[in-house]
């Protein structure tokens, strides 16, 4: 007996009672049905009934002769809000050590020393909590699970389901982990944080994410599909949550678990529910964060001396006469055997006609336009649950105000959440309601990009203002139409994008019986926006805008979602099912209108409002939506625990196909085996979990345009000349040169009525393991994918003209990869160590193209794209640069070659270098990817690190072509690479000699240009302190959640030592992501 | 308990059942979702809207740009020819045309010649989209009918002329070819000249069914296809063997051109304006001397006017422009303008001193058309005495020198010009075929007929209104720009071998940096052997020319763009060399 009882605890999973605890909601409902006499649930719970009060009178009596407080209260699991059973509560520093566990009931008593102790609460899958009892004799707290756990729950198609039931590849991310990052965004907080689940983004405040589940999947849309509360979303909706909001995120990786979602579900699906009210009888958090921030990394480019330097160093290698060089003038000597020497760069006084009054400077522009940036977090809410329901008010307010001068993004989050309860909590209905306002100045955009790419490239001998306070810009000979990137942030800086939105459901759920529960959503995403962009007058050098105007963009994005679902479950014996069907229905509907207006009278923000500009007026519009309509059903039934099997089956009509192809079907079939449970199964304690699973399903993708079905012609009066061709249908056939002109009608697409689903199909084996007791824990999946009938809009021939664009199911895919997670936590005394890691690797290739594009990719006609990842680079090899005349004359024919040249390999060997000579130089998705997560507390005190990585990745650095040459880009800056650019007199340089010209072609795709992006980031390290119940007022005893926290974030990084990129993590002139420090205060009471 | 909870589950599931069939019973609407704010193709077949298929047909004639220009042709026309460098931010700065530049690194891929490819069908496309439905209409329902067919085919005719000068073996595309045989149809479907017959017959149909003259004016007459006929018969006279080397000249084709150029002379309704001036300037768009003309407009409705794009990066770092400065008169064609005492052109010495300096223009004596046509440091530009172009105005001058082109850019204070971005372009309407053209190239077949005296005189009309063009060259105090002096050429030495040289040299003047040069050139088959020269020379002044070479057999031709060869499996014959 009491071996049984000890086997219970240190493995409470194991046994009756753990399959009991592990039944969804509706099945505990139900529970005493199930309990007929002689079933070995019944003998399972007569051990546990007995158990608890056992093992709480031995503690009373060990401890009778000490002073003792005792304390009773209830563990919930903070999720699923059930009773806990099997969570270790322990007195914090007690010795010897005073302990309890909890009952099926979730509840336990402790007899503490102090009633000014602290309680500590553990059992695997549970994240760790420590709670001062703070003069309380009841203390009721509830656990949030653990990020990689095989004991917790996962919100999974429509149900929550056991984690340890699941036989599909599904990750519940640890929202703890990332409530300290400040971001805008909680997807952006996850990167590196869940194997197979890739995160991109650069610094600028307000942008989101790029996510990625397990590498590219298609040639079009590759953004997961967001289900928030049960109603299939957007990102846009996903990314705005507040991260202290979200109860679990779960990502479901497979199609075996995301098959149930149909048809948007082929490149995974991010599951997020936010929090419901808890806390009795309110639970109060305030939490204030503070960050300043900095760029952390930046290219290197030449002074104002240096620039001349490199521009006559590029003349004479020419054999040009440096004195037909525009901007400088050369104090230099050509000594008798042709060697030329550089005495001196003369700065000329002024830049360009003297009368603009530009003084020459030394300006270093990067820093003129970059400051520290601050991010300010502040949240409040107010939570309280009871019988009768619950309620939850949650504020924010994110305030980023970023490294560029200019760039900030505010947010205002407002969420209500509650629920009632009737019929004894039978039925139950509630809302869940976000209301969301952002605002922020977006990044300019000018002549030769925004102001960071202008940053780089902006010559140093120009001021950032003239002699008379004006704004300096390219004047005269020498330089290039690139805009003042100081006065581009200035001039756009009464620029505002500002949104609306409100994301929320109205929710029934009704136990019609003990086994069948209905449930019913309705949810709606709304969207209004307004982009405002005041463009102002402005003269700077040669450039200027004599009109002034504005452009305002309103736009409404609107759909809803209704869903409903019917729930059985049954429990016979060892035998245990559950079947779902339901139904849903989108309707999703867009609108915006443009209004744009020129000439107003005064440049103030205010008066910049339509009615007041008295010259050119135009509107434009647009509206259009999608409707889905799906039914699915599925089956689970597990054997004892040890034989699982799960059963999807979903049908999708989309308007977006061609009738003829409307519907599609999703099925998914998957099963596990616990290992583990087996008799056979030699030790509980080294191998303490071990589950095998493998999945196979079908998952659609209906990520086109609305009408793509459709043939269309449009009336296209007229259209915007400046970066393209035209496709006006407007001539000047009176002759009057303006008003308004005759018009046509254009076509601008072809019919396809056979337009079908893109489908993937993809099979996951697994393996989740527990080992050491669980001390280790995690899962190890492979999985290989092929997604066919992808949709495309191929390049079609030129002779069709206008409107051969169509839309059509053409090319395949195949992804294989590998994904590891594994956690570890030990205890020792006060000292808890903690380890998390993840390491994900995928492989894509495109396997079949329609014939006539395979050579819209990258390829030479000997070789084309077809078993290539998508993201490869194809160019031509450089053998280094060419030393002298006889290596010149023996090379290859190449034209263009010379010394101080790259040279380029003959890779077929045929004596000329050509189109032949190309070969792939690897790709930018990276090999692997990986996260490592050590952490540490001791008594009040935690530490946590995090790093992240990827490797086995390449980056095509285009930028190059402006640090290392002054022949591509004349007119603009230069890297310093260029200083130790090649020169008869440095033959070790493999920077190409400076030119004036490029004659050798130079600029083509080549492994010059091709840098290893590898990466290894120091992505935070926080330090946080819990704070002591006493250290408050008695009112505001501390619940959980109250800390004091410092964190560093994206502190360094090791990169491969050949590449140049700064930060091979966001290689070009993107907003560079900062360092960033924060101070964190959270308080719970 | 029991019996209750089943009948509450039966009847969940029977009002379950029922909302799930009234679903499906109504996804069939509820998954119909018809577009808005477009329209299918049948609707368009009404007289109005078959009205604005032809003006879109129109609208493509001027749809080009930089990237793509084909109103224009700098890139193709004057860049390849010796007349000009691609000029801009440096070599790099748009590369493909640098490699047009130089002959060297053109390839398949070569991303703007399948761009331009693309958008030369686009206009054969929208052709073809009108002809069709014109083609279903009865006179009756539509009295235009004929006119329209002729305006279509004419632009056709027009697109087809720029893809067949330009990439030589084409596929012909024309109404009557059902859409899903067109990746069927390959450029070597038709040879060589029933592929010009082709074009020829649009010509042919358009000047047969066009009036002689239109209520709007910006729609083509009869003359004007007259005219294009002429020139399709021009560059057809001259017959290319596959290497493209000219092996004969066909005397009944330049019979033709003689009696087609005729009727256009003959009809009394064109001839050269007074001043050369006039026909670069907006403010006298409208004359005598266009014969086909693409309309420009602004302040028209549309985001930024119908203007002259194709000419969009060609403006220069003066005040009130700003950019690009590309299209950069070669100092070789500059040169060209140097007339001896005689006031006729140095043939063969014309190159061995360079205009540079303002002096130079009086040391030397020169045609007054270069100052129409160039922007010369300390000359005022465009006919403006007080804006006088400076050495800032030019980008790159350590690549390409100090001048800039003037002819097809407005002055900065003309309405017509505007800001696109950071480009200017101006509503000067387009003169796709000038009077001098066709006065010209009747002279061109007189001469190729052995009637070269016939041709004398009609040189001569060219010189002298180019001699009379002075009025607007002049500095603020009213002295001439430069030395000039021009006179008509005399019987004497008028041989046909001199008359050809003479007439070609006319041609390259008076054209200058109207992007037709190159296309002369490979007319008269002497393309490799002037660029060659050209290069010898060129190079030494311009060190980035150093690899420049022109190979013959080659280089007459754009090649086939690849992708244009993929669509079709490899139907498409690429041109021979690449």
């Amino acid at each position: 007996m009491s071996a049984r009882r000890d086997h219970l605890t240190n493995h409470p999973r194991d046994g009756a009672m753990g399959a009991m605890r592990r039944m969804t909601p509706m099945l505990l409902l139900c529970s005493t049905a199930l309990l007929t006499p002689g079933s070995a649930l019944v003998a399972a719970l007569a051990v546990a009934a007995a158990g608890a009060p056992a093992a709480l009178q031995a503690q009373e009596a060990q401890q009778a002769r000490q002073t003792q407080h005792r304390v009773t209260g209830k563990v919930t699991h903070a999720v699923t809000g059930l009773p806990l059973e099997g969570v270790t509560v322990r007195v914090q520093g007690s010795s010897p050590a005073a302990t309890a566990v909890t009952n099926t009931e979730g509840s336990y008593t402790i007899l503490a020393p102090s009633l000014t102790d602290t309680l500590v609460f553990t059992r695997i899958g549970i994240v760790r909590q420590v709670v001062a009892i703070g003069g309380r004799d009841r203390l009721d707290v509830a656990l949030q699970p653990a990020a990689v756990s095989l004991s917790t729950v996962a919100v999974v198609g429509y149900q929550t389901v056991a984690t340890e039931k699941l036989t599909g590849a599904v990750t519940v991310a640890n929202v703890n982990e990332i409530t300290a990052t400040p971001t805008n965004s909680p997807i952006k907080a996850l990167q590196g944080r869940v194997a197979g689940l890739s995160v991109t983004a650069g610094g600028d405040p307000g942008s989101t994410a790029t996510v990625r589940i397990r590498g590219t999947k298609t040639l079009g849309n590759n953004d997961p599909l967001y289900v928030i509360d049960g109603i299939p979303s957007t990102s846009s909706a996903a990314q705005q949550i507040k991260t202290e909001d979200i109860q679990s995120l779960q990502v479901l990786k497979d199609a075996a678990s995301s098959s149930i979602y149909g048809s948007r579900a082929s490149n995974g699906v991010i599951v997020i529910t936010t929090k419901p009210g808890a806390g009795q009888p309110v639970k109060i958090t305030v939490g204030s964060h503070l960050t300043t921030s900095a760029y952390a990394t930046r290219l290197q480019v030449l002074n104002t001396e240096e620039r001349g330097r490199a521009l006559w160093q590029a003349a004479i290698n020419d054999g040009v006469d440096p004195t037909n060089l525009p901007i400088y003038k050369y104090d230099w000597t050509r000594n008798p055997n042709g060697t030329a020497t550089l005495n001196r760069v003369i700065v000329p006084e002024f830049v360009g006609d003297t009368s603009l009054h530009i003084g020459a400077a030394n300006t270093d522009w990067y820093n003129e336009i970059t400051r520290p940036g601050r991010i300010q977090e502040h949240t409040l809410s107010a939570s309280t649950s009871g019988d009768r329901g619950g309620a939850l008010l949650s504020l924010g307010m994110y305030d980023d105000q970023g490294t560029v001068n200019g760039t900030e993004f505010r947010r205002l989050n407002g969420r209500i959440n509650s629920s009632y309860n009737f019929f004894s909590k039978r039925f139950t209905v509630g809302e869940n309601l976000a209301i969301t306002h952002g605002s922020g100045i977006p990044m300019p955009s000018g002549l030769g990009g925004n102001p960071l790419a202008l940053g780089l490239i902006a010559q140093p001998i120009l001021p950032v203002r003239t002699r008379d306070g004006a704004w300096a810009g390219p004047s005269g000979a020498g330089f290039d139409d690139r805009d003042n990137p100081v006065m581009l942030i200035d001039i756009n800086s009464w620029d505002r994008n500002t949104s609306l939105q409100s994301f929320g459901n109205l929710f029934a759920k009704y136990d019609v019986t003990s086994h069948l529960q209905a449930n019913a959503r309705f949810g709606v995403d709304y969207e209004n926006g307004l982009n405002r962009d005041i463009q102002r007058r402005y003269r700077a050098g040669f450039l200027r805008r004599d009109v002034n105007s504005l452009n305002d963009f309103n736009y409404d994005n609107s759909s809803w979602t209704f869903n409903s679902t019917l729930n059985y479950a049954r429990e016979m014996g060892r035998h245990s099912a559950t079947l779902l069907g339901g139904f849903e229905a989108v309707k999703s509907d867009f609108s915006n209108q443009r209004t744009y207006r020129e000439g107003f009278a005064i440049e103030s923000r205010d008066f910049f409002v339509e009615n007041a500009g008295t010259g050119l007026q135009a509107v434009g519009g647009d509206r259009g939506g999608y409707s889905l309509a799906s039914f699915f059903g599925k089956a689970d039934y597990d054997y004892d625990d040890k034989y699982l099997a799960t059963f999807t089956l979903r049908r999708d009509g989309s308007s977006r196909f061609g009738q003829n192809n409307r519907y599609g079907t999703f099925p998914a079939v998957s099963g596990g085996w616990r290992l583990s449970k087996e008799p056979f199964f030699p030790s509980q304690y080294l191998i303490s979990d071990l589950k095998l699973r493998y999945g196979w399903g079908k998952t659609g993708n209906q990520e086109i345009a609305n009408n793509a079905a459709f043939a269309l012609y449009v009336p296209g009066y007229g259209d915007d000349k400046t970066w393209g061709p035209s496709n006006a249908s407007a001539y000047d056939i009176n002759g009057q040169d303006r008003g308004t002109l005759p018009s046509g009608f254009i076509r601008t697409q072809t019919a396809n009525p056979d337009l079908r689903w893109e489908a993937t199909t993809e099979s996951n084996a697994g393996l989740d393991f527990g080992l050491f007791g669980d001390k280790v824990t995690g899962s190890l999946d492979y999985f290989n994918r092929t997604t066919s009938d992808i949709l495309i809009r191929p390049a079609y021939i030129a002779v069709v003209g206008n409107g051969g664009d169509r839309w059509a199911n053409g090319a395949t895919m195949k992804t294989s990869g590998t994904e590891l997670t594994a956690r570890y936590e030990h205890t020792a005394g006060a000292l808890t160590l903690g380890f998390a890691g993840n390491a994900s690797a995928f492989r894509d290739r495109i396997t079949g193209l329609p014939a006539a594009v395979v050579r819209s990719y990258p390829g030479n006609g000997e070789q084309t794209i077809l078993g290539h990842s998508v993201n490869s680079i194809f160019g031509y090899v450089v053998q280094g640069i060419f030393q002298d005349a006889a290596e010149v004359s023996a090379a290859a024919a190449q034209p263009g070659k010379a010394v101080g040249r790259l040279r380029y390999r003959d890779l077929n060997g045929d004596g000329k270098i050509d189109v032949l000579d190309q070969r792939w130089l690897g790709t930018t998705s990276p090999k692997l990817e990986y996260g490592l997560a050590p952490g540490a507390s001791y008594k009040a005190f935690s530490l946590s690190v995090f790093l992240q990585g990827v490797s086995g990745r390449s980056v095509y650095n285009g930028i190059k072509s402006q640090t290392d040459f002054t022949s591509i880009f004349t007119g603009a800056n230069f890297g310093t690479r260029v200083l130790d650019a090649w020169t008869p007199q440095n033959r070790g340089s493999t920077i190409p000699a400076l030119s004036l010209s490029n004659t050798n072609d130079e600029t083509r795709s080549s492994t010059y240009f091709v840098e290893n992006g590898s990466y290894l980031k120091l992505r935070e390290v926080v330090l946080g302190y819990t704070i002591p119940a006493h250290a408050l007022p008695r009112s505001m005893s501390a619940l959980d959640g109250s800390r004091l926290f410092v964190r560093g974030g994206n502190l360094f990084t090791l990169k491969s030592s050949g590449t140049t990129l700064p930060d091979p993590e966001v290689p070009f002139a993107a907003y560079p992501l900062p360092r960033t420090f924060t101070v964190g205060l959270d308080l719970a009471f | 308990m029991k019996l209750t909870r089943n009948l509450a589950a039966a009847a969940y599931g029977v009002a379950a059942a029922a909302a799930l069939g009234t679903l499906l019973s109504a996804c069939g609407d509820f998954l119909k979702r018809d577009p808005v704010g477009v329209i299918g193709g049948e609707q368009l077949n009404t007289p109005t809207n078959v009205d604005g298929m032809v003006v879109s047909a129109y609208a493509a004639l001027g749809n080009d740009h930089w990237i793509t220009p084909y109103t224009s042709m700098w890139p193709y026309g004057d860049v390849r020819s010796g007349d000009a460098y691609k000029g801009g931010g440096g070599t790099g700065d748009l590369n493909d045309y640098n490699n047009l530049e130089q002959f060297v690194f053109t390839t398949p891929t070569t991303g703007v010649l399948d761009q331009m490819w693309f958008r030369l069908y686009v206009g054969v496309g929208r052709a073809n989209d009108a002809l069709r439905r014109l083609n279903e209409m009865t006179e009756a329902e539509y009295p235009a009918r004929t006119t329209r067919q002729a305006e279509v085919r004419f632009i056709r005719g027009h697109f087809y002329f720029l893809l067949k000068t330009m990439y030589n073996r084409v596929p012909w595309i024309d109404e009557t070819l059902p859409v899903t045989d067109y990746e069927r149809t390959s450029n070597v479907a038709l040879t060589n000249d029933a592929l010009w017959q082709k074009i020829a017959d649009d010509f042919q149909f358009a000047a047969a069914n066009l009036p002689a003259t239109q209520a709007q004016e910006g729609r083509v007459t009869k003359y004007a296809a007259l005219a294009y006929l002429a020139k399709v018969q021009l560059y057809r006279a001259y017959v290319q063997n596959d290497q493209h080397t000219v092996t004969s000249v066909d005397q009944s084709k330049l019979q033709q051109v003689v009696q087609l150029a005729d009727s256009v002379i003959g009809s009394g309704k064109y001839g050269l304006t007074a001043d050369f001036a006039e026909n670069f300037l907006w403010e006298t768009e409208k004359n005598r001397e266009a014969v086909f003309k693409i309309n420009m407009s602004l302040a028209d409705g549309t985001p930024n006017g119908r203007v002259d794009m194709g000419n969009g990066l060609n403006y220069s770092m003066a005040p009130g422009y700003g950019c690009c400065w590309f299209h950069i008169p070669s100092q070789n064609l500059i040169n060209a303008f140097r007339t001896d005492a005689a006031g006729l052109p140095q043939f063969t010495t014309f190159n061995q001193m360079s205009l540079v300096d303002s002096a130079d223009y009086w040391t030397s004596s020169v045609d007054p058309r270069v100052d129409h046509t160039v922007g010369i440091v300390s000359h005022p530009f465009k006919y403006d005495a007080t804006f006088v172009f400076q050495p800032t105005w030019a980008r790159t001058p350590q690549v390409y020198g100090t001048h800039s082109s003037m002819k097809e850019l407005q002055h900065p204070k003309c309405s017509c010009l505007m800001a696109v971005g950071p480009f200017w372009a101006s509503s000067k309407d387009i003169e796709a075929i000038r009077y001098a053209d066709v006065l010209l190239w009747k002279a061109e077949a007189l001469i190729e007929l052995g009637r070269q005296n016939d041709a004398l005189p009609i040189v001569n009309e060219v010189r002298a209104r180019a001699a009379s063009s002075t009025a607007r060259l002049k500095y603020a105090n009213g002295t001439p720009v430069s030395n000039y002096n021009v006179k008509p050429y005399t019987a004497a030495s008028w041989t046909q071998e001199y008359a050809r040289q003479a007439l070609r040299w006319e041609r390259r003047l008076e054209f200058a940096m109207e992007g037709s040069r190159f296309f002369d050139l490979v007319r008269w088959g002497v393309a490799a052997q002037t660029l060659n020269d050209y290069f010898a020379v060129e190079k030494t002044r311009h060190d980035y020319l150093r690899n420049a070479q022109f190979t013959a057999g080659r280089d007459e031709y754009l090649p086939i763009p690849q992708p244009q060869i993929s669509f079709t499996q490899g139907l498409y014959q690429q041109n021979p060399g690449y």
